[in-house]
């Protein structure tokens, strides 16, 4: 689903260079549930930027699904993030002026579905993450879990193949946590690929396989077994979680 | 898409209340000022006769003394003697032509309710009329052979007819003026043309006095009427109602029609001519350029348009930049606390033209507010405009042209202060709004 080989990131000031990705490699196949850890700065927003499109890198080679992505311009890779991404953000970015179905309705939008289209994707997409019932609510009028649900539901609209989760537990509480990561599990089982950012040891050993990156690089690759038939991980394998 | 944006601006309205309502406001108060003027300045400066406007000629023939005149000085008056225009509408040249001038009368009308009023109108030859393309409610203008002949017929005004019989159907009726029977041939509809071209000098290019009557030049002469408005007499001259005729003062307008504007060298040659056989014989003795004005630059000549009015139109302009510059400053603080929606809306598949797009589309619909609030503004300061004079409120009407330039410069407006903002918007590096909300 997602390779990179020999992958750099490299900011760049008139007076310094960060080195954020270096020689950076990771495989990701088709339908794993992937979390990556790893210490603040050490590079993992970037991975995720990159691995989202939403900033270019510096070397080194990146197959999305097969094909390179290298050099493509910002209209193809906004339709590449449109068709085959699907992105939870930490402060679940919900559009406040715009009601649950509006909000789900952004990404169709741009993919350019008819109106029928996109009326049956986004109630499926809302029934899903159980709040069928509250479309013509605003986002300032749920919880905190509810509206992480929405962007869960907003991801999934689309249909995409790989799932980008940067943190999207950090402002929720236990329970919610819970909720959502439950959630995103029942939706890897349904086939979608998922890559989420975490700080939360917990949910970082619950996923079937565990990143973690410092420094700018991979350290170490944890292949597990299936989380939902081992929750109680070994302690060793993220042991560099912060 | 085009429409999802339009939602969108609709929504973003509502967001930010104050600061959309101070938008809309600014571009609202800037516009208006800016209409309000441009309508006074349109209709100013408006073409009264366009389709023939190129083919209509005044003619400056300029009979001033020589006493303190030096070649190249302005004209000692724009209207003709009483001489030059006989002879220029007996000339035959041009299509049509005409000689005119105002007169006042006093009206002695069978109704005895009425008594005697005075009555004020113009003396013309025929091809007034039809040269100026006078509307006729009944009847119909006078002939060649009632020119010649000084005929007492007249054409009454609408008005006029109704205030005199009751009626606008008095073709045939009879109206005692100065004292002499004259017989109705004609009635005109209400016309206005503005500016009132053809009669400017000592009535004003923006009068909302309809003529009550005109009758021919010949019976004016005939009966002894003395013309009424401005009239320039520098020499000396036989006293007597002849020794004014034959005076070198001007009172008269003389107008050509050509059959096309390519014929008006021909005209001018034919003018200079005629003022060069004048001059050998003792007349015109300025040997000044001889004048032809079409009617734009006939109102020109007679600076119809103030200086003021256009410097009152580059202020409001002035005044409507500078709500456009604070219009920028508030777009860009309403849509830079959007950066975060901008970020959302790229990583879910906007590319950067998509936004740049949506974020103009709002400016535009802010836009389309401003411009129906300056519609409303516009109108209500020309309402105020129009309780400063007569004059003003002929003119302070908001025709359609001036309610698409209002929206048209509201849109305008808009999109050009959303440049900036919108081009900042649709730059924002998404990956760096995500994290930062």
């Amino acid at each position: 689903m997602l390779r990179m080989s020999h992958l750099s990131k490299v900011y760049r000031t008139h007076l310094i260079e960060t080195h954020a990705l270096r020689d950076f490699h990771i495989e990701v196949k088709h339908g794993e549930f992937v979390t990556v850890t790893g210490p603040s700065g050490s590079g993992k927003t970037s991975f995720l930027n990159v691995a989202g499109l939403l900033e270019d890198f510096t070397d080194g080679e990146y197959l999305l699904d097969g094909a390179s992505v290298k050099g493509l311009d910002d209209n193809q890779r906004s339709r590449l993030r449109n068709e085959k991404l699907g992105f939870i953000f930490q402060g679940f970015n919900l559009i406040p002026d715009l009601n649950l179905f509006d909000n789900v309705d952004v990404p169709l939008r741009y993919r350019g579905y008819n109106r029928a289209e996109r009326k049956e994707r986004i109630e499926d997409a809302l029934a899903q993450v159980g709040l069928a019932s509250r479309q013509k609510h605003y986002p300032a009028e749920l919880s905190g879990g509810q509206q992480q649900r929405v962007a869960i539901a907003r991801a999934l609209a689309g249909s995409p193949k790989l799932l980008l989760a940067d943190e999207p537990t950090g402002n929720l509480d236990t329970q919610m946590a819970r909720g959502v990561m439950e959630l995103l599990e029942a939706i890897n089982v349904k086939g979608t690929t998922i890559l989420m950012v975490t700080h939360d040891p917990e949910l970082a050993v619950r996923a079937q396989r565990n990143v973690h990156i410092i420094d700018g690089q991979v350290s170490d690759l944890v292949r597990r077994t299936p989380s939902l038939l081992n929750p109680d991980a070994a302690p060793h394998d993220v042991a560099h979680a912060t | 898409m085009l429409k999802y944006y339009f939602f969108l601006g609709l929504r973003s309205l509502r967001r930010n209340p104050a600061l959309t309502a101070l938008m809309v406001l600014t571009l609202a108060v800037g516009v208006a000022a800016s209409v309000a003027t441009m309508t006074i300045l349109h209709a100013m400066s408006g073409n009264p006769i366009p389709h023939k406007s190129d083919r209509l000629l005044s003619v400056v023939l300029d009979a001033g003394p020589l006493e303190g005149y030096k070649p190249g000085d302005k004209p000692n008056d724009s209207q003709s003697t009483y001489r030059d225009a006989m002879n220029l509408v007996a000339s035959g040249q041009g299509q049509r032509r005409t000689a005119l001038y105002g007169m006042s009368v006093t009206v002695e009308p069978e109704r005895k309710d009425l008594g005697v009023f005075g009555a004020q109108g113009i003396v013309a030859t025929k091809d007034f009329f039809p040269m100026f393309e006078v509307p006729f409610m009944a009847g119909q203008g006078w002939s060649a052979k009632e020119d010649a002949d000084g005929a007492d017929v007249v054409v009454l005004g609408r008005d006029f007819s109704e205030k005199l019989f009751g009626t606008t159907q008095s073709v045939g009726q009879r109206v005692i003026l100065s004292g002499h029977p004259f017989q109705v041939i004609g009635v005109l509809d209400r016309w206005r043309p503005l500016p009132r071209y053809y009669l400017i000098i000592g009535y004003g290019a923006f009068t909302d006095d309809n003529e009550d009557y005109v009758f021919p030049i010949a019976t004016a002469v005939r009966h002894k009427l003395p013309h009424a408005g401005g009239a320039s007499c520098s020499q000396h001259f036989e006293p007597g109602f002849q020794g004014r005729l034959d005076s070198e003062c001007t009172w008269v307008q003389t107008w050509f029609e050509l059959s096309s504007a390519s014929e008006r060298p021909a005209l001018q040659s034919y003018l200079d001519n005629y003022a060069a056989d004048q001059v050998r014989q003792g007349r015109l003795l300025r040997k000044a350029k001889n004048h032809l004005y079409n009617v734009m630059e006939w109102l020109e000549h007679l600076k119809v348009v103030e200086k003021d009015n256009r410097l009152a139109a580059w202020l409001s302009f002035g005044f409507l930049a500078l709500c456009l510059v604070n219009t920028v400053g508030l777009l860009l603080a309403k849509f830079s606390s959007r950066a975060s929606e901008v970020g959302v809306r790229r990583a879910l598949g906007a590319s950067r033209a998509q936004v740049f797009q949506q974020f103009l589309m709002e400016a535009v619909v802010v836009g389309l507010a401003g411009g129906m609030l300056g519609l409303l503004l516009a109108w209500g300061a020309l309402q105020l405009i129009a309780l400063q004079s007569r004059e003003l409120a002929l003119l302070a009407h908001m025709d359609w042209t001036m309610l698409a330039l209002t929206f048209a410069l509201s849109v305008l407006a808009s999109v050009l202060a959303g440049l900036l903002p919108t081009w900042r918007a649709c730059n924002v590096t998404p990956a760096i709004q995500l994290k930062s909300q």
